[in-house]
């Protein structure tokens, strides 16, 4: 039975909000966090929304959303 | 929970597949002249039970039946009724049901007798795009890879796929992330991972891809009234490929040669 497209699912899993340190500004305004919880995992991510982000610099304390799919992409939603 | 599911739990998930897939090989066998929709919701309702499963459709968002039946025009979520199906038609039948908490769930379009040539063609051109997509089924492609691959093959053959109902993961729910898409670029959406389980779905209009949703808010009719047909298997991605829950796992022998 097919699902009706874009509505967000009965109990959809919420993207993940976790603590990382940024590693290195990359193009494009990305940046490789690395992970706090995990062993030297990093992800890369975007910035969400707020310019001031945008002037990471290696070693900046963040929090990043990881979505619940690809553990590899990331969103930075604010400095920590 | 996560969706990824444990070798267990896809024996579960193919039990429930399984049940499904011979119901609706009854169901092919009864959908001759003059059968109501409501006897072949009867049939469906009865086989599911003797099986010791559940139906899974039944009281879902409130849906009334344990089939979906959706005949011609008719894309998907088409409720059983007195209509009677007829000589020429199409018929799309679309099941699901529950084994232990797991949910499997399948559809296929099938002929009544005799039907056009532009009808045969149309349930040929979409089984072979629900292939085509199952065959993206491997670790590392994305969600996206499926979508591509049922569209180009559906609109390769001058068919449109419809774009407001698509598939989706399935498990413990009957719909679960991600959602599935019929279409769509390749490489894109979430990554495809062993253990996931999805519904692949695709549903092919002849005509214009736009769907309209009927008054009895379930039915689902091409806007241009053209023929649509439906085929859908759910599907475990493993680490060497897709599994086709409803056949026996296929990779046995190539696990033993290299062990």
């Amino acid at each position: 039975m097919p699902e009706a497209a874009g509505r967000p699912l009965p109990g959809a899993r919420e993207a993940l909000e976790v603590p990382g340190t940024v590693q290195e500004a990359l193009p494009n305004a990305l940046f490789r966090v690395e992970l706090q919880a995990g062993k030297g995992a990093s992800v890369v991510a975007h910035v969400a929304g707020d310019s001031s982000l945008l002037r990471l610099r290696p070693g900046d304390a963040v929090v990043v959303e990881i979505a619940p799919y690809d553990a590899g992409r990331g969103r930075i939603v604010r400095r920590r | 929970m996560s969706v990824q599911k444990s070798w267990r739990e896809l024996q579960t998930m193919a039990r429930a597949c399984r049940i499904v897939v011979d119901t609706l090989d009854a169901l092919e066998a009864a959908a001759v002249p003059g059968t109501t929709t409501m006897e072949m919701d009867r049939i469906a309702r009865e086989r599911i039970e003797k099986a010791g499963a559940r139906p899974a459709f039944l009281g879902y968002r409130g849906y009334p039946a344990t089939l979906c039946i959706s005949i011609n025009e008719e894309v998907v979520h088409g409720i059983p009724g007195p209509r009677r199906l007829r000589e020429g038609d199409i018929v799309g039948l679309d099941l699901g049901c529950i084994v232990d908490g797991f949910f499997g769930d399948a559809a296929r379009t099938v002929a009544v007798g005799h039907v056009s040539d532009e009808a045969t063609r149309l349930m040929k051109v979409t089984r072979e795009a629900l292939f085509a997509g199952i065959d993206a089924c491997h670790p590392g492609k994305r969600v996206g890879d499926i979508g591509h691959a049922v569209q180009s093959h559906a609109e390769r053959h001058g068919y449109s796929v419809v774009r407001e109902f698509v598939g989706h993961g399935i498990g413990t729910s009957l719909h679960e992330e991600p959602q599935v898409p019929n279409y769509g670029p390749p490489g894109r959406r979430e990554r495809l991972v062993a253990g996931m389980c999805l519904a692949i779905e695709p549903m092919v209009n002849v005509g214009r891809a736009e769907v309209e949703v009927l008054g009895d808010g379930w039915t689902a009719v091409t806007r241009d009234r053209s023929l649509s047909a439906h085929f859908e298997l759910s599907v475990a991605v493993t680490p060497l490929g897709p599994w086709i829950l409803s056949e026996p796992y296929p990779y046995e022998q190539a696990e033993a040669a290299n062990a």
